[in-house]
């Protein structure tokens, strides 16, 4: 079982939240509020262009109480293993080195650059956090949508699936992978304080609803966050010097009433619907616990 | 702050709070009605940071909060209330507003 977090013990300051500048009911905001309860302010940050690098400043002001380096869009992980290269040569220990991209910035225009961190198992992390399209540049497909979701570039819905990103990491062959939700925050810091405490490279995927592109209303971030993991189609799991562990148990509560009230499903058939049904069935029934 | 952390010279930490606007377009406001039922869970669910908690009961700094409203949802005791309730002109729009 995953170390428990003890919310209440967490400190009150925020190193990250106040005064970004993103929608209201952000969840990457939250997804970055909650990782900077436990990473505190020995970590420096890398965040190519997304949401999150947006939201966390602009010109000369930053809502960011930790070093925070804007990458090029490719180049995140590969920035934070040279500024990791360059503590050593000072001297410097006990730094939190994070690269954290959206999807786009993680699975495909930032792919290259990831891989070839976890291919040198570099002594950094990188967070995926994944709103399931391109948001900052008004919600396109990316490899991380969905079948069937509508975006501003598939009017009919994505023909294809959505790439298993942790799946892709793990054969990698790293130390730590994990996916993660920001309704389950005690989850998710627990995941990110063991990443930062491992030496070596770990990744962490976190699943970060965007309400204007999944098409939810502004305070149904959280809750849609939770349903995904509880209908089964967000597993909440971590895999730790190859052995994998389920972090928690979904309710397995319908997959529709996941998927309906998103417009960005409104043309979703009911085959469909049932194959998805299907295969979360047949993939808790086979894994099991 | 860790002191012998290369420092980037160029952003003011934190400074972004400093000039929020969000109160300015904000619509609705969370009003804490029943401060005892509130679920401490629901400091980590804010997008901005806006609640807190002081001795125990928990607040909402109204300078940062955007009006999401997902604390109402996430927890118990927390309403959404109109951040105008008076006479809207005739686009919908509250009067005095540019």
């Amino acid at each position: 079982m995953i170390d428990k977090i003890n919310l209440e013990q967490l400190p009150q300051e925020d190193l990250f939240g106040p005064g970004n500048v993103g929608c209201k009911g952000c969840a990457a905001a939250i997804a970055g509020r909650q990782a900077m309860k436990v990473l505190r302010e020995r970590t420096m940050i890398t965040i190519p262009a997304s949401c999150m690098a947006t939201l966390g400043g602009n010109n000369r002001r930053t809502t960011w109480k930790i070093p925070f380096y804007h990458t090029l869009f490719e180049c995140a992980p590969a920035v934070s293993s040279g500024i990791r290269a360059a503590l050593e040569v000072q001297g410097i220990k006990n730094v939190n080195v994070v690269s954290w991209g959206g999807d786009a910035g993680s699975a495909d225009i930032g792919f290259q650059a990831l891989s070839g961190a976890a291919e040198r198992n570099e002594d950094i992390f990188h967070v995926c956090y994944d709103n399931e399209m391109y948001m900052n540049t008004g919600g396109q497909t990316g490899s991380q949508t969905p079948k069937t979701a509508l975006t501003s570039n598939a009017f009919l819905g994505k023909p294809t699936n959505k790439k298993n990103m942790l799946a892709i990491m793990e054969v990698h062959g790293i130390g730590y992978v994990a996916s993660a939700s920001i309704a389950f925050p005690a989850d998710l810091m627990a995941k990110l304080k063991k990443a930062a405490s491992r030496k070596g490279f770990s990744y962490i995927h976190i699943l970060a609803p965007c309400f204007r592109g999944w098409g939810i209303p502004s305070d149904q971030t959280v809750e849609f966050a939770r349903r995904a993991v509880y209908c089964g189609l967000w597993e909440l799991y971590e895999v730790e010097d190859g052995i994998r562990k389920r972090t928690v148990e979904p309710q397995l509560i319908p997959v529709k009433d996941y998927i309906f009230p998103q417009k960005r499903f409104s043309k979703i058939s009911a085959e469909e619907i049932n194959r998805l049904q299907q295969q979360v069935d047949d993939y808790y029934g086979k894994v099991g616990k | 702050m860790a002191k012998e952390l290369p420092i980037v010279p160029t952003a003011t930490p934190g400074s972004l709070a400093e000039i929020s606007a969000a109160s300015s377009w904000r619509e609705y406001r969370p009003e804490i009605q029943e401060p005892g039922k509130v679920n401490p869970k629901v400091l980590f669910f804010c997008p901005e940071g806006a609640l807190f908690h002081e001795e125990g009961i928990i607040a909402v700094d109204l300078s940062v909060c955007k009006g999401c409203g997902i604390c109402a949802v996430e927890s118990d005791g927390i309403v959404m209330v109109p951040e105008y309730t008076g006479v809207l002109g005739i686009f919908g729009v509250k009067e005095g507003s540019k």
